[in-house]
């Protein structure tokens, strides 16, 4: 769900790139702060090592349009992706509005894009959530790697859950793809709040769930490819 | 700023004494500023566990952007207590950080929020630890509140959404 300031009157969406080691979340999140116009972005922090492994999370917060007298804030996460860090992923879940699912497209780092996945999904249920209600988009990253895998096995492996959902291909240090996917997940953001606020206000004024219900199937549907 | 003037210890009252003549979210604004006035504390930022702000009172240097102290603290706090309960320990409210300067107090407000208070040499950690008990217990109540309060309903429609084409540019 996401959070509301009721003094300052904003709407804060929480976002979470989620991926295996080194697939590129935290290069996502540079690229964006340097490259973002039209908007206010804070600072980008990075609990990292020396090395520069995500240690904890990055994060990066965005000002973007205001609607109704309300503006909306993005606020971007990553995990750390080694498997030993879970304790640390489940942390950084916590009130997630929406996720990022980065893949890194090597040929040997597919199993590692499945085991993270999954772990992903076993996350968002020790959370009480799952992915069929959390909005969520994938990026097919790295693909200017040679021994790429393909982009219709990367959808045959990672895109299929009952309900597809939109994915991206992307070059993180290039910037390619970069914003195609912070878009749509942001889009995807704002459409689930505006459905969840239609449906508090179909619910506070007539007890009419019939028709509401068919009205807000239908927004849902059209976020499915 | 604060409509009725407010008993001087009993921070619980607050909620019912202002209950028919303000909104939620004023309330919870002068609840924080009574404790910043209490406890001569800086700044305090209602911050939800994911690291969101949830409203904010006082006064933070110009160059400090309360959203990064918000990610930060919640990040914190959920980590230490995480890091107790795998030792153990059950009994753990509250996370003092102690600087040269300045001091933070974190403490647990409901499940799904925190307290974060920052304040200076001015006061004592006692003091504030003292009065961020029972201003916790009224956030609680008052956080009940604006989250079903008509206030906090944004009506955004459909139409609205659809004029809306990319959110972010480069
Ligand atoms: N060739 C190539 N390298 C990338 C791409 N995206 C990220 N990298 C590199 O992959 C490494 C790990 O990236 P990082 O963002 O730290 O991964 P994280 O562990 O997911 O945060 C870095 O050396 C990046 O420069 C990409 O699209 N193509
Ligand atoms: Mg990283």
């Amino acid at each position: 769900m996401s959070i509301i300031n009721y003094v300052n009157k904003e709407v804060q969406f929480k976002i979470v790139y989620y991926g295996a080691a080194l697939c590129g979340k935290t290069t996502n999140l540079a690229y964006i702060h340097g490259h973002i116009t039209d908007t206010n972005k804070g600072e980008l922090v990075s609990l990292a090592t020396a090395a520069d492994r995500t240690l904890f999370f990055d994060f990066l917060p965005l000002n973007a349009l205001v609607i109704k007298g309300f503006r909306t804030r993005f606020q971007l996460y990553t995990v750390p992706g080694q498997v030993i860090y879970n304790a640390t992923r489940q942390l950084v879940l916590r009130s997630v509005d929406g996720v990022v699912f980065v893949t890194d497209s090597h040929w040997d780092k597919m199993q590692e894009n499945v085991e993270s996945f999954h772990n992903l999904y076993d996350n968002l249920v020790l959370q009480g959530m799952d992915m069929d209600r959390i909005p969520y988009v994938l990026q097919y990253n790295k693909r200017d790697v040679p021994r790429l895998a393909p982009v219709h096995y990367l959808e045959y492996i990672l895109n299929n859950r009952p309900v597809r959902v939109p994915s991206y291909q992307a070059v993180a240090t290039t910037g390619q793809g970069v914003f195609a996917t912070l878009n749509a997940i942001s889009r995807l953001l704002l459409r689930k709040f505006i459905r969840e606020t239609e449906e508090t206000a179909a619910a506070g004024q007539v007890r009419a769930p019939a028709p509401a219900a068919t009205a807000l199937s239908g927004i849902a549907a059209g976020t499915r490819r | 700023m604060n409509p009725t003037p407010v008993p001087p210890l009993s921070a619980a009252d607050i909620p019912e004494v202002t209950a028919n003549i303000s909104s939620p979210a004023q309330r919870l604004q002068s609840l924080l500023a009574d404790f910043l006035d209490k406890t001569q504390a800086t700044f305090s930022l209602v911050i939800d566990r994911g690291g969101s702000i949830l409203c904010q009172q006082g006064n933070l240097p110009e160059s400090t952007d309360a959203t990064i102290l918000a990610a930060l603290a919640a990040g914190s706090f959920a980590a230490t207590k995480e890091l107790a309960a795998r030792l153990g320990e059950t009994e753990f409210n509250t996370l003092h950080h102690q600087g040269k300067n300045a001091n933070i107090l974190v403490s647990t407000v409901d499940d799904d929020a925190v307290l974060m208070t920052v304040f200076g040499p001015e006061t004592t950690v006692g003091l504030v630890k003292f009065y961020a008990v029972g201003t916790v217990h009224c956030l609680a109540t008052l956080l009940k509140e604006a989250r079903t309060s008509p206030d906090s309903q944004i009506a955004i429609s459909k139409q609205d959404f659809n004029a809306i084409g990319n959110i972010f540019h480069q």
